[in-house]
């Protein structure tokens, strides 16, 4: 594929609409690493530097 | 996954023969060699002492010497032969494993070897390099620009970036020797011992080093890459086949989290490759950049400098090479105000980090291509992402790392007395092999970004989703995060 068609289909890409899953998967990976990482914080100021 | 990997040997005409071994297969290798002759040294026969050092010189005379005393008598310059020699043999090894064209290799690794040492020699220059008052004086220098020897890494990539963007005929006749990856993944293998050196002295620290690394791995795969994919996806209208390599490049580890990506969700070979090129581009940026933002404002809190160092540079070789810089940096401000860190543990902060991330590559490729060919693009029965891809995409040099680290850190806690006595010098000479991979690093990556072709291809929707992400949210993150989780925790001062 050559670059030329590259950019054409880079800059003329339209908007295709967020599927359920892939909804599921941002909203998922967020709620779990927020939690996770209050987790890992809560237990690093337990532990202490 | 495999046609991901061979289409930029076919672009690059290389070769169409798949390769008897991988880069991590070599890179094991290579760096477990240079391990177990580096330990040779416990039972007294100095196996490494022959490899080239260089010191902080005024007299260029001076400038190089050898590693071991026993082999003192060789002088700089046959010590130089000998390492190039070595590496030369060994190297062109790896290229024929590699099925890469031997001879072209070899010639090719001769003049990048002799540019990037001479950069290294040039970086060691009193002007450059020295640090402290009693430096300068001791070298009769009214000023110096404080870069430490270090400062040869950035030489390095500077003179990488000014031959790919001013002399790309040199650049193509240095191509087959440019291998930033296989170079950082040797270094990461003999880190790990030289890692273990530095944690044997303060275990506690080093253990949390290890446990806050877990955050780093949430950060990157379930903070970063969700927010990176939404970008992409809502607010630059990229395709799916285009938002996941770009979010794993930009949130996980840049070329090898894009190739692994591209290869699970099943996207046309170019799509990573570009990416990856992106990656690499934006790395050099920040190298040039955010070693010297640590070392004005994080130089109170080395370790959060170390961890945010190792979160926001997203190519292994650019991260871990940055993390040495800093460290060097960070090191000499701290010892102008009198306060004398042991070297070795924000680097080893930024590598901690970065390998924890790597880990998991192979799992989160395992996730995504599950999802793709499942739910998104239902592929045939067959061709369905298979649990045995996460052992597949597993970055096994990192085996390499563990094993180092975890012998090293044995035989210093529990070897007998005159060997734990004796590692540290045997370690610190495998060490000058890691200086040098990681030199050939900086200079390869130079070499690889080309800017103005970059522009060329006209890949502006990329760069901005790019430039949001990593400037508007990444780095910043990254910093708070880094700031959470290492915030107070400072490095054991040096005897």
């Amino acid at each position: 594929m050559s670059d030329d068609t590259l950019t054409e289909e880079l800059q003329k890409a339209g908007a295709e609409p967020l599927l359920p899953v892939e909804k599921k998967l941002i909203a998922g990976s967020l709620i779990t690493g927020l939690l996770l990482l209050l987790v890992l914080g809560l237990l690093a100021r337990l532990g202490g530097p | 996954m495999s046609a991901v990997i061979k289409s930029p040997s076919r672009l690059d005409g290389i070769s169409l023969s798949p390769p008897r071994w991988n880069e991590d297969g070599v890179a094991l290798v290579i760096g477990l060699l240079i391990f177990a002759l580096a330990l040779g040294a416990l039972s007294g026969t100095d196996l490494l002492g022959w490899v080239v050092t260089t010191s902080v010189w005024t007299d260029i005379g001076r400038a190089l010497g050898t590693a071991g005393k026993s082999y003192a008598g060789l002088g700089g310059a046959a010590a130089l032969l000998l390492t190039y020699g070595a590496l030369l043999a060994v190297l062109s090894g790896a290229a024929w494993a590699l099925r890469l064209p031997v001879a072209r290799f070899a010639l090719s690794f001769s003049l990048l070897f002799v540019l990037a040492y001479g950069c290294w020699v040039v970086g060691s220059f009193g002007r450059l390099a020295v640090v402290t008052v009693a430096d300068r004086q001791k070298f009769g220098l009214d000023w110096s620009l404080r870069l430490t020897n270090e400062g040869g890494y950035l030489v390095a990539l500077l003179l990488g970036l000014a031959i790919a963007n001013f002399w790309p005929r040199l650049a193509l006749f240095l191509r087959e020797a440019i291998r930033p990856e296989l170079y950082i993944k040797i270094a990461i293998v003999i880190l790990g011992a030289f890692l273990a050196v530095t944690a044997a002295g303060k275990l506690n620290l080093a253990s949390n080093l290890l446990l806050r690394g877990v955050a780093a791995i949430i950060e990157a795969y379930l903070i970063y890459w969700p927010v990176v994919y939404l970008i992409s996806r809502k607010y630059f209208g990229f395709s799916r086949e285009w938002s996941a390599p770009l979010a794993s490049g930009i949130s996980i580890c840049g070329v090898a989290a894009a190739i692994a990506t591209g290869g699970a969700i099943r996207a046309r070979p170019v799509v990573p490759v570009l990416v990856s090129s992106l990656v690499v581009i934006f790395a050099v940026v920040e190298v040039l950049i955010l070693p010297w933002l640590a070392q004005q404002f994080l130089s109170d809190d080395p370790l959060v400098a170390g961890a945010w160092i190792g979160l926001a540079i997203k190519t292994d070789g650019a991260a871990v090479a940055a993390g040495g810089i800093t460290d060097a940096l960070i090191t000499a401000r701290a010892g102008l105000d009198g306060v004398h860190y042991q070297p070795g543990w924000i680097l080893a902060t930024s590598s901690t980090v970065k390998v924890f991330i790597d880990i998991f590559i192979g799992i989160w490729a395992f996730i995504l291509g599950s999802i793709w060919t499942n739910v998104i693009n239902p592929a045939p029965a067959g061709q369905r992402t298979k649990a045995i891809e996460i052992w597949q995409r597993f970055p096994k040099f990192i085996i390499g790392f563990v094993v180092t680290f975890g012998a090293t850190l044995l035989v210093a806690l529990y070897g007998p007395a005159p060997f734990a006595q004796k590692l540290p010098a045997a370690i610190g000479e495998a060490n000058n092999f890691r200086v040098i991979f990681f030199l050939l690093t900086f200079f390869s990556i130079g070499l690889l970004s080309n800017f103005a072709k970059l522009w060329q291809e006209g890949f502006a929707k990329l760069v901005a989703v790019y430039l949001i992400s990593l400037f508007g949210f990444v780095i910043w993150v990254g910093l708070a995060i880094s700031w959470i989780f290492f915030h107070g925790v400072l490095p054991p001062l040096a005897n």
